[in-house]
């Protein structure tokens, strides 16, 4: 299965779009990996910001010897440097989340696949709850009662991501459930949890990977939505979604360039996982190929 | 019928009662209101002891939810701590404002995703097809307050053709404010309409497209086509009417999710809707304004959700409903 989703994935590299969200996605791996090394500034250290150059425009020279390619923020922090820091907090917050929601998730609609009965009904009981509220109100809801800090908006988003795993994948193991590798495992008296973490949950998970790209996507956006909102992370520890919100109150009075340029790394940070996971859906699904979706 | 209506009812008033519980737990774990309403600096502990006493806050946690719970089946939500007016009514209030532009903005949204999904579906791989497929997952990317604030920037900073913020004047039409029926209600709405309308377009024109795709393929469109109906008439009469199940499922639920979802946009653009009220309500820990918004929300949002649910059998005669 593996040489044959990279002969897929190898025969698709003439297109451009693919081709162009991995590199991004690759560049942007690398450079918050780095972002300690390749700042400027260290946006958290107070020493080294000078609030007397704050809100200056791209460009502006600094007086410690660089210059600000694309300006400072309201307190004085090199906004390229912000962008780096602000990267690593956004993509740990989502990455983080959508495993951690992947992992609960599929955990969860395989077990109430495998046990049925009351399990069944209270899991799904709860998914169905949680998907019929519009996204934004339950991690409103989960955030106020958590309240703010990094930790509690990965909880916030994997409280929101976790059903839609569930539900997938309790439907792709249903019918894994009667094959007679299933039998075996259960004929062989293996403990309950090795069979479904070990043979159930593997291949119950085919479908809900390709959920993982989208689920990414809307984590970045929500941790930036919540961090917009006031929610989210801390103030002295911005994600991109906070730098934004931090312009936003500079953005009346002309100083587009605190809100415009991490905004741009956001869109582009999103739009490149859209469009990875769109090529990656689009190769690996045979139904989806023939109708071109 | 009736028993399918009334399983859907209850399944939706259970719905809503374990959302109040959660939502209850929620506001009650986050903070103290008292010290949002007392002046912190000259109030003595008395004071707080009798302002607590006051709200009824020196009640244990399954008691305050008895009294609301009974309170709410009488139709009241208790009285907001910051604006001293029923919570409910000051939700109604703001209605008008946060309706008008989800109206507004499912007005654009609606014909110009399964106009543009139609046309690219129709010819599947096309370049009019790429661009559409292309800038829908572009359209899908941007986050909401990042394209609110970029509308600002463009629409009334850098251009000045619209205003920045604020819902201008309004008219009085049936006891509510609205501010579709004067020009300066219109040049306000439209930046806050955009923002909402633009991911929408995204969505129905995917979903437009992939239904296009698959009807297009079926044997009565191709009877159609050896009938020698013009393309436009295949496509309006016969396409357009079989794939409109999926559209009207998102139109119903991005409506739904526009009142809640416009927190955002409204939050951004301070137009004085329910999403705003919600957020401010929160920050300033108005539990009672808080409760009514999201009893309100989820309200709307389980209603329309059953509502799409039984607009099926109207559209679609082979569906049957089941429990």
């Amino acid at each position: 299965m593996t040489t044959e989703t990279l002969r897929l994935l190898w025969k698709s590299r003439r297109e451009y779009c693919f081709n162009l969200s991995g590199v991004t996605l690759a560049t942007y791996l690398i450079v918050a990996v780095t972002a300690p090394f390749i700042a400027p500034q260290d946006p958290y250290d107070p020493l080294q910001i000078q609030a007397w150059e704050a809100s200056s425009p791209p460009g502006s020279p600094a007086g410690s010897g660089y210059v600000y390619w694309l300006g400072t923020d309201g307190l004085g922090r090199d906004i390229v440097s912000t962008i780096l820091y602000g990267l690593r907090i956004s993509l740990f917050v989502s990455i983080t989340s959508t495993l951690i929601a992947a992992f609960i998730g599929l955990t969860l609609g395989v077990s109430a696949a495998y046990f049925g009965k009351w399990v069944d009904a209270v899991i799904m009981r709860v998914v169905d709850l949680q998907l019929s509220l519009p996204t934004i109100l339950v991690a409103l809801i989960a955030i106020v009662t958590l309240g703010p800090g990094i930790d509690r908006i990965i909880l916030a988003i994997v409280i929101v991501q976790w059903a839609t795993y569930a539900r997938l994948a309790r439907g792709v193991a249903l019918s894994e459930i009667g094959k007679s590798y299933m039998d075996a495992a259960r004929l062989l008296r293996l403990p309950r949890w090795r069979v479904i973490l070990r043979h159930l949950l593997p291949n119950s998970m085919a479908p809900a990977i390709t959920l993982i790209p989208i689920e990414l996507g809307h984590a970045i956006a929500l941790e930036a939505t919540l961090s917009f909102l006031g929610l989210g992370v801390p103030v002295d520890k911005p994600s991109l979604g906070s730098t934004v919100a931090n312009g936003f109150q500079y953005l009346l009075t002309g100083q587009y360039w605190i809100s415009l340029f991490p905004g741009i790394a956001l869109f582009a940070l999103i739009a490149s996982i859209n469009f990875a996971g769109e090529g990656i859906r689009h190769r690996l699904d045979p139904r989806s190929r023939s109708h071109g979706l | 019928m009736m028993t399918i209506v009334l399983g859907r009812l209850s399944q939706a008033f259970l719905l809503l009662l374990v959302m109040s519980v959660i939502a209850f737990a929620g506001i009650h774990s986050v903070g103290n209101p008292v010290f949002n309403i007392v002046n912190i600096e000259t109030a003595t502990p008395d004071d707080i002891q009798n302002a607590t006493i006051a709200l009824g806050l020196d009640q244990p946690f399954w008691w305050q939810y008895f009294l609301f719970m009974k309170n709410v089946l009488s139709g009241n939500f208790g009285t907001s701590y910051i604006y001293h007016l029923p919570a409910f009514s000051l939700v109604m209030s703001k209605l008008p404002a946060t309706f008008e532009l989800a109206v507004t903005a499912m007005l654009i949204a609606a014909p110009c995703g399964t106009l543009l999904g139609l046309f690219a579906g129709r010819h599947q791989g096309g370049l009019f097809d790429r661009i559409v497929l292309r800038a829908s997952v572009f359209a899908l990317s941007i986050p909401s307050f990042w394209l609110s604030m970029m509308l600002i920037l463009l629409g009334a900073i850098l251009m000045g053709w619209f205003p920045a913020s604020g819902r201008g004047t309004t008219t009085v039409w049936f006891g509510m404010e609205w501010s579709v029926f004067t020009s300066d209600g219109w040049r306000r709405l439209t930046l806050p309409a955009l923002a909402l309308a633009l991911p929408n377009i995204a969505l129905i024109a995917r979903l437009a497209r992939a239904g296009t795709i698959e009807v297009e393929g079926q044997d009565f469109i191709r009877f159609c086509r050896a009938k020698g109906l013009s393309p436009q008439r295949i496509l309006f009469r016969h396409t357009l009417p079989n794939i409109s199940i999926p559209i009207v499922t998102i139109i119903g639920m991005q409506f739904g999710g526009m009142l809640a979802f416009a927190v955002v946009v409204e939050t951004i653009f301070a137009w004085p809707g329910v999403g705003k009220l919600l957020i401010d309500s929160i920050q300033l820990l108005d539990r009672p304004v808080v409760m009514a918004t999201l009893t309100f929300v989820s309200v709307v949002f389980v209603g329309l959700n059953a509502l799409v649910d039984l607009f099926y059998a109207v559209l679609d005669p082979r569906v049957r409903l089941s429990t």
